[in-house]
């Protein structure tokens, strides 16, 4: 059965190659273009490449211009690596973390910090293969977690969130389906120079949520929820 | 030449340094190819934020696995464009795994079939090439180009959306590449 075989190959390249394919295919598409005769392997790759270089090509005709901060967030990362003699994975991290941090207005993360610096979770995370980044609104400043399921962590990056009122935090919720579990809570008190924080387990939670807490917390939200970050 | 600048083999070079941890050169890739990957994300997420976040994930992958871009195997420009689109489709695909997704191909088939020309004629020499090129397709091979690669349906989807078996949906994805590749002239 080694012509339709080979046909059904080439003809799968193009729906490959543009990407229009199940996960599934995929993986069957690659596995048995691994394991075809060179002349046909080379006939598939070349139609592939051809239909990316076609498509890169017709990019110009989507090309839109990003927002400035965009390239400020993206491009600090490089530069901070420099400055550290850092392996490759936790310079990438730090840096994306020092990215998210560009104009933050420091204020305490209390129960969150660890003593020791978040740079080897937020280097895994980073590193993982299924990095995500999730930003909302958190009063006049945005929070955003870089996370990954795989590493079941990620890294809480603050900017310019107003510290809370006197006598209140704010707290973090990881919301799942056995209802929400403090993630730690951030005060005025504690002002640090950076407004990272680490999330050491996701565990099966399905967002982070933000709430404003009397005194130093509370072990059940009781205030209304200021913003919602999904994790998936 | 109106157009923005076409990145060219620069890329190659600027991918070698940057998987040498070189900032600068991170710096003009960013710069070289940023409107065209934001453009490609928002073209097939349709959400600004979200779009954002996929771009910056994309260059982070960028500045993660630059030591393995091939120049054998393609251009600097479809490696960091294919990865783009990758993840894009990745992200439409897991938030309209649900009930959501058949409400967005609703809103998509309300579109002109056409929009990529009509988009293509706003600004650039390029630009109004590739235009062109999509107009010499046939409505119905544009029309795959359009659900498969913008919209991010695979081909079987394709098929059933527009009552056509399989192996006509290939063929029209097939065709519509070789056409636009000889129009567009890529090697």
């Amino acid at each position: 059965m080694t012509e339709p075989t080979e046909s059904e190959l080439l003809d799968l390249a193009v729906p490959y190659a543009l990407y229009a394919v199940s996960a599934g295919e995929r993986a069957d598409i690659e596995r048995r273009a691994a394991g075809a005769p060179r002349d046909l392997a080379a006939a598939f790759e070349e139609q592939v490449r051809a239909v990316r270089e076609t498509m890169a090509a017709a990019s110009s005709a989507t090309a839109v211009e990003p927002p400035a901060q965009l390239r400020t967030a993206t491009l600090a990362a490089a530069r901070f690596r420099g400055k550290r003699q850092l392996g490759w994975r936790t310079a990438a991290l730090v840096s994306a973390a020092a990215a998210l941090l560009v104009g933050a207005v420091a204020f305490g993360v209390g129960l969150l910090m660890r003593p020791h610096p978040p740079a080897a979770v937020a280097a895994q995370v980073l590193a993982a293969p299924d990095v995500r980044t999730v930003s909302r609104p958190l009063a006049n400043g945005t929070a955003t977690v870089v996370f990954s399921r795989d590493r079941n962590a990620g890294v809480l990056v603050m900017n310019n969130v107003p510290p809370p009122a006197p006598g209140t935090v704010y707290q973090m919720w990881l919301l799942g389906a056995k209802g929400p579990t403090s993630a730690g809570t951030m005060g005025a008190a504690a002002v640090a120079p950076s407004t990272t924080a680490t999330l050491n387990d996701l565990g099966s939670s399905n967002a982070l949520a933000f709430t404003v807490e009397p005194g130093t917390g509370s072990p059940r939200p009781t205030g209304t929820i200021l913003a919602e970050l999904p994790l998936s | 030449m109106t157009g923005p600048p076409r990145p060219g083999n620069e890329l190659d070079a600027l991918l070698r340094a940057v998987a040498r941890g070189d900032s600068a050169a991170f710096a003009a890739v960013y710069d070289l190819t940023a409107s065209r990957v934001y453009g490609l994300v928002v073209r097939v997420l349709r959400d600004p934020g979200y779009s954002e976040e996929t771009t910056q994930e994309v260059y982070l992958e960028v500045w993660r696995t630059a030591g393995q871009y091939d120049s054998g195997k393609g251009s600097a420009l479809a490696w960091l464009l294919t990865m783009a689109h990758r993840r894009a489709v990745d992200r439409v695909r897991a938030e309209e795994a649900g009930s959501r997704r058949e409400s967005r191909y609703g809103a998509a088939s309300a579109e002109p079939a056409c929009d990529v020309v009509a988009e293509s004629a706003i600004a650039g020499e390029e630009r109004r090439r590739v235009g062109e090129c999509m107009g010499t397709l046939t409505d119905a091979q544009r029309q795959c180009i359009q659900l498969a690669y913008y919209d991010g349906l695979t081909y079987s989807e394709v098929s059933q959306r527009l009552n056509a078996n399989l192996s006509t949906i290939k063929s029209r994805m097939r065709d519509a590449l070789r056409n636009l590749r000889n129009c567009l002239d890529v090697p």
